[in-house]
């Protein structure tokens, strides 16, 4: 089996995108989320939301006409194509068929759906064009990153929900480990929708000011935005063509709940099992772990329920795991969340710095753990947990190290 | 990574009836389940799932939440977990080794549409929190996993139409990493009226209302629905607990054209790509194959890229090798399409026979379709699942001997 290592991240968050500007913020503790613009909120009882503000696809989408792409393609191949200029990847001498596309998403291209119902509510049916279908499907997002650069080996959408970002990574991690292909662009993207939006503020579920993770006074998740890819590559690859590397995926793993598709397992019985799982495909153990980059939505159920995970397979050296929320920063980007925060994991191990859990203010008896709050920390950490949980009870964690 | 992944059961569900069973006889008898839709009326042609009704598998708990893909996709895990033995009880835990991998094109599509008009009708105060869980793409396989406590992993593959291939695929790599005992693998379409619309906007429906797969005179899709769940397990596995295999699946390829999301590249390099290198996986030559399951469904431009594509891997030979092109009795499944080639094929190897291509009149030169079912000799099918996306997949299914 071959090793494989990360060697380019490509970020559009709603803290800025771009590899350097987002870790930036990222360690400054900055907040992406506002009051929301994509759509009128006044008949919501919350109002904000985490959006990308002033994202231009026209520098990144260059193969195709930009209208021909849905919001989430588009910052998807944006992300792509920042992705490959930072990996240095000259794609033009390679065999196509060995580059390959695996992305996430929670709802793919939803925008189309929207202006299905405003259209058919405006005009009727038959008044809808034809020219919207072809843009909707979620697959439509690996295949314009596939199309943009040309790549012609496996192209597919793994929409496992709010997990979907760790499960992409690491589909395209097995694939260049069985020497199916040696590069891989994977990662997660999604737009900001009503539909989304609309149903976690039918749960109750969004914040209505901030997002807090394992605050004991967190009030809920605060629906985002957002698109990453990172670069995958064979490890003896990227050595020989002296790549910048940024870290090495080591394994991941992932689990069902089958409990109930919204709510997460009380004792978050899959949680463990997933973290257990990516920890002994890595082979490592929990001794090994120097850093946790939790799902933590801000929900009141998430965190207890994460931390619960978390205590209950790392036992007594759970609280000297520092694991914190970036969600606190950039909200929750759906599909694209867990494929951010593996970026975020990534220069964690490059850079020796872990990103703070914002908006920490009043302790949690249920959340007993370390959550870095509201500052950065330097730590050097050399193996991290990135968790994902999802609609469906889909957990999936995803472990990375410093390339050694 | 060297285990055998071998098929050791199934679940089906179609427009020519539920159960292996029925699909098995319908398919030889060469019945078609194109005809009048009743979802849409009018003079709407489809292949659909008339008359469905889960109880008969499901019963009446907990079935209100499932949207019809769910039910389609849960009637056919049901099918394939009693049929395998695998099937658990009410009472315990769920299994941790035991999952779903599921190929869609549009998952809960309709789901997602409807609680958005709910949104625009009522507004956002009044849509119900209950129909939510049912606007994820996956939410087909996250209902189907509690239904049947499948705790390992649960994922949907979204690949247009190769994601049913797409989804084989990907369970037989987790099984060869050891990472679930056994996986219910195929894929799940419904038919929606956003879906029909769609094809019918975009000029890709049938106006005769009849798929002719390679027919010079073919002018469209007929879509369809349904789902097909393999069960998948390891050589030891299946011997370990006295399960006969079906047959192995003992190839993959994949290939993009990297072209267009909304037109076939009728070049058919990736399509070409996809079979060699599904050959080459298999570590076998385009001669060791005895019969071909093709994607082919009537699409001008589809059929036309699938008959290059199999001219450039076979040659002068294609027109020895016996095709059967599922679509015409199926429609355009979609994201089943590929898994229920991948049924039909392990039934052929078994019987030594294709079913027949129902309503075949002229061919394009070389390629043997037949109205009736074609006997063959040997142990390799080819699976085609091909999409307008540039999405190419092929399989090679190896007949299982002991």
């Amino acid at each position: 089996m071959r090793r494989v290592v990360i060697t380019g991240l490509g970020l559009i968050t709603p803290v800025g995108s771009g590899r350097q500007t987002v870790w930036q913020a990222l360690l400054e503790g900055r907040s992406g989320i506002g009051p929301v613009t994509s759509f009128d909120t006044s008949e919501f009882p919350v109002h904000i939301g985490a959006e990308v503000k002033d994202f231009a696809p026209e520098p990144y989408v260059r193969r195709q006409p930009v209208e021909n792409l849905g919001r989430a393609s588009q910052m998807a191949v944006a992300a792509a194509r920042m992705a490959l200029d930072d990996a240095g990847l000259d794609l033009v001498s390679r065999d196509r068929r060995r580059s390959g596309v695996s992305m996430g998403t929670t709802s793919g291209e939803p925008w189309f759906v929207e202006r299905y119902n405003d259209i058919r509510k405006a005009e009727g049916l038959e008044a809808i064009p034809g020219e919207i279908f072809p843009k909707y499907p979620s697959h439509v997002i690996p295949t314009n990153i596939a199309i943009e650069f040309d790549l012609r080996g496996p192209c597919l959408m793994i929409p496992t929900a709010c997990a979907a970002g760790n499960y992409a990574i690491g589909y395209g991690f097995d694939l260049i480990r069985a020497g199916r292909t040696d590069v891989m662009l994977a990662g997660g993207a999604d737009a900001f929708s009503r539909i989304t939006y609309m149903g976690f503020a039918r749960l109750g579920a969004i914040a209505k000011e901030r997002c807090q993770p394992f605050d004991k006074n967190r009030k809920g998740m605060v629906p985002g935005e957002g698109a990453a890819v990172l670069v995958l590559e064979a490890a003896e690859q990227a050595a020989a063509r002296g790549a910048k590397i940024y870290a090495e995926v080591l394994g991941y793993g992932i689990s069902c709940d089958a409990h109930h598709m919204t709510a997460a397992h009380p004792e978050g019985e899959g949680a463990v099992r997933a973290m257990a799982t990516a920890l002994r495909e890595s082979k490592r153990g929990t001794q090994d772990v120097d850093y946790i980059s939790a799902h933590g939505t801000g929900t009141p159920t998430n965190d207890r329920v994460e931390s619960i995970a978390v205590r209950a397979l790392f036992g007594e050296r759970a609280p000297r795991v520092p694991l914190s929320s970036i969600k606190s920063m950039i909200g929750h980007t759906m599909g694209a969340a867990s494929a951010i925060e593996a970026a975020a994991c990534a220069l964690a191990l490059d850079t020796g710095m872990i990103p703070p859990t914002i908006n920490f203010e009043e302790p949690d008896p249920e959340c007993d753990l370390d959550y870095v709050p509201n500052e950065a920390r330097r730590t050097n950490p050399r193996v991290v947990l990135n968790n994902a949980y999802a609609f469906g009870g889909n957990n999936a964690s995803l472990c990375l190290a410093r390339f050694e | 990574m060297s285990a055998r992944i071998v098929i050791t059961g199934a679940g089906a569900i179609s427009s020519i009836g539920a159960g292996v069973e029925e699909f098995e006889r319908a398919l030889y008898a060469g019945e078609s389940g194109v005809g009048p839709s009743q979802l849409f009326g009018d003079s709407s042609v489809t292949a659909e799932v008339r008359n469905f009704s889960p109880q008969p598998w499901l019963g009446n708990k907990g079935i209100r939440v499932l949207d019809r893909v769910a039910r389609l996709l849960s009637v056919a895990a049901h099918m394939a977990l009693c049929g395998s033995g695998l099937a658990r009880s009410e009472a315990g835990g769920s299994d941790p080794e035991l999952g779903l991998v599921c190929g869609t094109m549009l998952g809960s599509l309709h789901s997602i549409t409807s609680f958005d008009w709910s949104g625009l009708e009522d507004g956002p105060n009044y849509v119900n929190p209950m129909d939510f869980p049912n606007t994820v793409i996956n939410s087909a396989a996250g209902q189907a996993a509690i239904k049947f406590k499948l705790g390992g992993v649960n994922s949907t593959i979204c690949g247009g139409g190769a994601a049913g291939l797409y989804a084989l695929h990907y369970a037989a790599e987790f099984l060869r990493l050891g990472r679930a005992r056994a996986l219910l693998a195929g894929g799940a379409e419904e038919l929606s009226e956003e879906s029909y619309l769609g094809f019918r906007k975009t000029g890709n429906t049938s106006p005769s209302g009849c798929p002719r797969p390679f027919d010079p005179e073919r002018d469209g899709v007929v879509l369809g629905e349904g789902a097909v769940l393999l069960t998948l397990e390891s050589e030891e596995t299946a011997r370990a607990r006295g399960a006969k295999p079906w047959a192995e699946i003992s190839g993959f390829g994949c290939a993009q054209d990297a072209h267009s999301t909304r037109a076939f590249d009728v070049r058919g390099e990736g399509a070409t790509s996809a079979i060699e290198l599904a050959l080459e996986s298999a570590g076998i030559g385009p001669a060791e194959v005895s019969c071909i399951i093709a994607a082919a469904s009537g699409s001008r431009a589809g059929d036309e890229m699938e008959a290059r594509a199999l001219q450039n891997v076979f040659g002068a030979r294609l027109g020895e090798i016996p095709v059967c092109a599922p679509k015409a009795a199926l429609g355009e499944s979609l994201g089943a399409a590929g898994a229920f080639g991948a049924l039909l094929g392990t039934m052929a190897l078994t019987k030594q026979c294709l079913p027949p291509t129902p309503g075949v009149r002229a061919v394009a030169p070389g390629i043997r379709l037949a109205s009736q079912p074609q006997s063959f000799q040997g142990d390799v099918a080819l699976v085609n699942a091909f999409s307008c996306d540039g999405n190419n997949a092929a399989m090679i299914l190896r007949r299982w001997t002991d």
